[in-house]
């Protein structure tokens, strides 16, 4: 609905001509690299993640320059490290349009470093690629979004704990905006088919271990079916080892979250980790060539203990969704490139995807996952084709209830 | 309050809306620019309407934003030393040109100022620069708090959907009866309607209605 306008004038497609070029380009001839902008945090206590999503960030472009660039021309990131600190994106972004002429950045992982480039990216017109799942209900024409919105892991999520372990659910969340909003969505899932929340409570983004004792111990008291997690970064580690310490049975009360990785789980210990519940687009052991080429090459690259992990994984195919639009229009102009990137499809490890141009938001697959003994991801459910984007639940109002899951 | 005490010109408004001059007394300005004849017309200017005006020079590493409007030299890193990040300014922008030397227009651009004073000035010219800036900025906060209320409008709708639902199957209302019953009630407590929908969807939870039947 945002973008109507978008879809009429998406542009025909130039072909991959030279003539193409020229039509589309007036200064093809130059062999100056083309620079954009990656803010990760690497370190902080949200480093664990962001540093895998710059990890596959730095994979794509390095594959996208052995193959010879995008026009003849080299990628060269501009790369800074916020710590971790929301306030820091904003002023990053402001440093990477305005003092290095970077139009295009791709980062972001919690919603409030989202939130903090918005402004900027919006009022200069630039475009942020964001390859992290989040608390959907947002549409910025200068966002192309990769990771899941609730349609696309909260509804499979509910209803697949509903069916398998029971209606009482307990809310533990880091205190910001994703796991406040997250659990509005999934509060409103949950009483559209019956079931209840028991018990909510939040901690401190740097909470530290002995924060989580008396959650779990509520915990233990009220008894709940399921514990439903959005606690994210550091904290992710003290919950389930919290939840080891005493005893509790992830086969009875799982912990279940869209945000709980390979890279959490490895941060944990496997044996912590096992039998948990997450859902995502992707997980390491999910099945295809264009996986398989991935996990081989992320693990050449960054050692062979380390895991892929959805995060990863987005962050690597918007890089190679973003070569493929520029390849085409051959300009880093916002405009032009985006109208290319809009209803652009990618074979990404985790299976096609496409940028739905109805939103900016991607089509991505479904699945819940099981954490096993080796840290990784049994999948128990996957969705029989990608989901398409529905960043404002519009198809989603009582539709629950009769049962429309996927 | 004190309409009486200013000049007779001033309370000529007709329906007790400010004129745009009322408007600009009182406002505060900071000028960021070196004092000549020029910059001295502009400071007497910005008084002669009655703002409170103080000057700064030389640019400092962070412009000064403690103002309504700052008039600001131009200089080619302007962006990078203005204290706010670009969609996010605290203060109406004006940057003022230089009469001959080139200006860059990425480095203007990024500044993202609401108007511009080219030198040299005029009354006309600082007045039209002081006008725009002010609307354009002003226009610019209220689409910006526009969308804002838009985003949390679009969630409460949700829950008022939910509310609505709930109260015509457990209380057999008609759709409208329904909503007028949860703006009522609104409106008897002074919450909002959405806390009011908010309300009943948890208490209906709490009760424990059954959904299945």
């Amino acid at each position: 609905m945002l973008f109507e306008s978008n879809k009429n004038n998406n542009p025909s497609r130039p072909s991959n001509s030279v003539e193409g070029l020229i039509m589309s380009n007036p200064t093809q001839a130059t062999s100056a690299p083309w620079r954009i902008g990656v803010l990760f945090s690497r370190t902080g206590f949200m480093s664990v993640i962001e540093e895998t999503q710059y990890q596959g960030t730095q994979l794509a472009i390095e594959e996208v320059n052995e193959a010879g660039g995008v026009c003849g021309r080299e990628l060269v990131p501009v790369a800074y490290d916020p710590g971790s600190d929301s306030a820091a994106y904003g002023h990053y972004a402001k440093r990477l349009m305005v003092e290095d002429q970077v139009s295009t950045i791709f980062g972001c992982y919690t919603s409030s470093s989202r939130k903090a480039v918005l402004p900027v990216v919006e009022r200069l017109n630039g475009l942020l690629w964001y390859p992290t799942l989040y608390e959907g209900f947002e549409a910025s024409p200068n966002v192309i979004y990769t990771g899941a919105s609730p349609n696309q892991n909260s509804l499979a999520l509910c209803r697949y704990l509903m069916d398998t372990f029971g209606t009482r659910f307990y809310f533990v969340g880091s205190d910001y905006i994703y796991p406040r909003e997250s659990n509005r969505v999934m509060r409103e899932l949950l009483k559209s088919n019956g079931g209840s929340v028991v018990g909510e409570r939040y901690v401190n983004v740097y909470a530290r271990w002995q924060d989580f004792v008396p959650i779990i111990q509520d915990i233990k008291r009220v008894r709940p079916d399921v514990i439903f997690s959005t606690v994210v970064g550091e904290g992710t580690v003290f919950l389930y080892q919290a939840y080891a310490n005493v005893g509790l049975d992830p086969k009875q009360v799982p912990i279940a979250s869209l945000t709980t990785t390979e890279a959490e789980i490895a941060a944990m210990g496997f044996d912590v980790g096992e039998g948990h519940v997450t859902a995502a687009s992707y997980f390491q052991g999910v099945e295809g060539s264009a996986n398989n080429a991935f996990v081989q090459r992320f693990k050449k690259r960054f050692g062979a203990d380390i895991s892929t992990n959805m995060c990863a994984e987005a962050s690597y195919f918007q890089l190679h969704l973003f070569a493929k639009a520029l390849e085409q229009v051959n300009s880093l102009d916002t405009e032009v490139l985006r109208s290319m990137v809009f209803g652009t499809s990618f074979d990404a490890p985790q299976g096609a995807v496409t940028v739905n141009p109805m939103s900016g938001h991607t089509d991505l697959w479904t699945r819940i996952g099981r954490a096993n003994r080796q840290g990784q991801f049994d999948v128990v459910r996957q969705s029989k084709e990608p989901v398409h984007a529905d960043p404002f639940l519009i198809g989603y109002g009582r539709a629950t209830q009769t049962g429309s899951v996927q | 309050m004190n309409e009486q005490s200013r000049k007779p010109s001033l309370s000529r408004d007709v329906g007790g809306r400010k004129t745009m001059v009322q408007e600009l007394a009182d406002l505060s300005a900071v000028v960021v620019a070196p004092v000549d004849d020029q910059v001295g017309m502009l400071l007497r200017e910005l008084q002669r309407f009655r703002m409170r005006v103080r000057q700064v020079w030389p640019m400092p590493e962070s412009v000064p934003a403690d103002a309504d409007v700052v008039y600001c030299e131009y200089s080619p890193d302007l962006a990078r030393r203005l204290p706010w990040i670009p969609g996010d300014a605290r203060s109406a922008l004006v940057v003022i040109l230089p009469a001959t030397e080139a200006v860059h227009a990425d480095a203007l651009c990024h500044a993202t100022p609401n108007a511009v004073l080219p030198r040299p000035f005029t009354q006309n010219a600082v007045l039209s620069s002081l006008v725009l800036a002010r609307s354009q900025f002003g226009y610019e906060r209220r689409l910006r708090s526009k969308i804002e209320k838009l985003d949390d409008n679009l969630r409460s709708m949700r829950t008022v959907e939910r509310a609505k639902a709930i109260l015509m199957a457990t209380r057999q209302m008609p759709e409208t009866e329904a909503y007028g019953f949860i703006r009522r009630q609104a409106m008897d407590r002074r919450v909002s309607a959405s806390a009011v929908a908010a309300a009943i969807v948890d208490s209906f939870e709490l009760l424990g209605y059954d959904h299945q039947q």
